[in-house]
């Protein structure tokens, strides 16, 4: 990461501790960010709720996330690659992934309880919900954008049909599926308050902390659970684009 | 006139009947009122309306939202969104200790009137101490009914941990008792009769059994609410304590709005009535319970109980001085 790319974040908290410790808005209403990291505190080491601690909620989240999101991978990258290898496959499905992306995976969450059971299947769910078309659509994308040039040029040296898949529309269409798989991860992890709403048997979850956190009314905690949903995925963010850099280097 | 001309008209009228919506209540603003979804508790609030004693009374009420559980109410007024509200005294006792919201409590709703349901494929639970390893369902943080679980699983010398509590929605918890997805829900009325007229549950533990006379829901007002329209406040109240007379004294009136209001059937309304307690009395001590275990479970943190009380109590209203 540059220098400057602290600047704005540092900027702005200094602007909210402000608007905080000037009272231009009611701590019931702003908490501020050292209240925030007080929050925090508490969270890793009293819990919520009390005896709850952070780390084993950030766990559970992730295996859910990894769970939904896996699924979403098996089943993305290779209807993707079929989609775009073929129109007919194209023409057919695009209507029906076209009606289902837009419905939100919050409208889900009663169907899922009902078909799935409350637990982990369920949050799984509705994360591989979040995260299967991005995955699919970029992958679709990514094959169709290959120049039809290089495809053209790899039939003139003969290369059989096998050859082409493997040495230039896969190659050529991996940027894509890679930014698919860095924003079906993103949504994934975004739909998880969602996926922690079909209930969470054994306590644990960032989505039902915060939402314990709003029972009790630690508007701090809040606050501080948003930062941790903000932090983890900053970090998966970064693995991630550590991991597409590595795997692109031919480029 | 015209067809088309005549049908423009009608559709006039209508959107104006929407943008200016004729004030159909006496009284001048009306007071903004909260309530739990489908909880027999407040049936005094729905009797009130149902009867006239509001207008009877000079004052109107709008019911600006139906809500699934005490914080979520807190923070509507935390938003001054409301200016009173039927609900639970614990989630209510939670948000005026961490001050989250300035809310002060008028008058007792109900005591009593929850109950600990297992279901029936799980024949072999006898008691609290069963419950071990089995999965119980409950409304939510801090509520009455999360409460009263801790605490009787704590007098029995179960521990918390020992048992799968997850949080639901108690109309959720019907389903998921009848799928075998939860053991057990501990739920408001008349959602434990409900479990049992279905055939899907059995009453474990009343509340009552586990602590007896407890305060459940209360009647709560804004305290900005309170400075400004006192009145319209004391007004309310005596509409309440009127309701509530009226439900001890018309039995079979009350158990009809009961069912009008939840949708549900007579024999699960007149079960799930049995098990409560309607009464406008406010019990210190109770309060005082409610402070000293919240505070145990580390829910809330009270440094000075008597003094949160005296801010948190005012029987004025009930006792008819004039604020």
């Amino acid at each position: 990461m540059k220098k400057g790319s602290f600047l704005l974040p540092v900027l702005f908290l200094c602007v909210w501790q402000l608007v905080c410790t000037l009272g231009l808005l009611p701590p019931s209403k702003l908490t501020s960010p050292l209240q925030v990291c007080l929050g925090m505190k508490d969270l890793l080491t009293q819990g919520m709720p009390p005896g709850f601690l952070l780390p084993m909620h950030a766990l559970y989240s992730l295996e859910r996330v990894l769970y939904g999101f896996s699924l979403a991978l098996l089943l993305g990258v290779p209807l993707g690659i079929a989609m775009g290898g073929s129109r007919t496959l194209r023409n057919l499905l695009y209507p029906m992934v076209n009606f289902f992306r837009p419905i939100p995976p919050l409208a889900w969450v009663p169907l899922a309880i009902l078909w799935f059971g409350i637990g982990l299947k369920s949050a799984a769910f509705l994360i591989f919900l979040g995260a299967f078309f991005p995955i699919l659509l970029n992958t679709c994308a990514g094959v169709l954008a290959v120049e039809p040039i290089l495809v053209d040029a790899a039939r003139t040296l003969d290369a059989s049909r096998w050859n082409i898949w493997l040495k230039v529309l896969l190659p050529g269409s991996l940027p894509s599926i890679l930014t698919g798989i860095r924003i079906g991860m993103g949504i994934g992890w975004m739909t998880l308050v969602a996926a922690e709403l079909t209930g969470v048997r054994q306590g644990y979850g960032l989505g039902y902390m915060i939402m314990s956190a709003h029972d009790l009314q630690r508007i701090d905690e809040i606050f501080a659970g948003m930062v941790a949903i903000g932090l983890i995925g900053l970090a998966i963010e970064w693995c991630l684009a550590r991991l597409s850099k590595s795997l692109l280097k031919w480029k | 006139m015209s067809r088309k001309r005549l049908a423009a008209g009608v559709f006039l009228i209508l959107i104006a009947s929407l943008v200016f919506p004729s004030k159909s209540q006496p009284g001048g603003q009306p007071v903004r009122m909260a309530y739990l979804q489908n909880d027999l508790h407040h049936l005094a609030l729905w009797i009130a309306l149902d009867k006239g004693f509001f207008i009877e009374e000079g004052v109107s009420i709008e019911v600006v939202g139906v809500f699934r559980a005490g914080a979520a109410i807190m923070a509507a007024f935390g938003a001054g969104d409301l200016d009173m509200a039927y609900v639970g005294e614990s989630p209510t006792t939670i948000a005026a200790a961490r001050g989250a919201t300035r809310v002060q409590v008028l008058a007792q709703a109900n005591t009593e009137g929850t109950a600990l349901v297992v279901s029936r494929s799980q024949s072999s639970i006898s008691g609290l101490a069963g419950l071990r390893g089995k999965t119980v369902a409950m409304p939510g943080i801090g509520t009455v009914q999360d409460f009263l679980l801790r605490k009787a699983l704590r007098s029995q010398g179960v521990d918390e941990k020992e048992v799968n509590i997850m949080v639901m929605s108690p109309a959720g918890m019907l389903t998921a008792l009848q799928a075998g997805q939860i053991d057990a829900f501990i739920a408001w009325e008349p959602y434990p009769s409900k479990a049992e007229t279905m055939g899907i549950g059995r009453s474990l533990v009343r509340s009552r059994d586990i602590w007896q006379d407890h305060p459940c829901c209360v009647l709560a007002a804004d305290q900005e609410f309170l400075k400004a329209r006192p009145l319209d406040a004391q007004a309310v109240v005596r509409a309440h304590v009127k309701a509530t007379k009226y439900i001890r004294e018309h039995a079979d009136e009350a158990v009809a709005v009961a069912m009008k209001y939840t949708g549900m059937d007579e024999a699960t309304i007149r079960a799930a009535l049995k098990n409560i307690t309607y009464t406008t009395e406010l019990s210190l001590a109770g309060e005082e319970e409610f402070v000293r275990f919240l505070s145990l479970i580390r829910y809330i943190k009270i440094s000075d109980p008597q003094t949160f009380m005296e801010g948190f109590i005012d029987r004025r209203f009930l006792q008819g001085i004039r604020p």
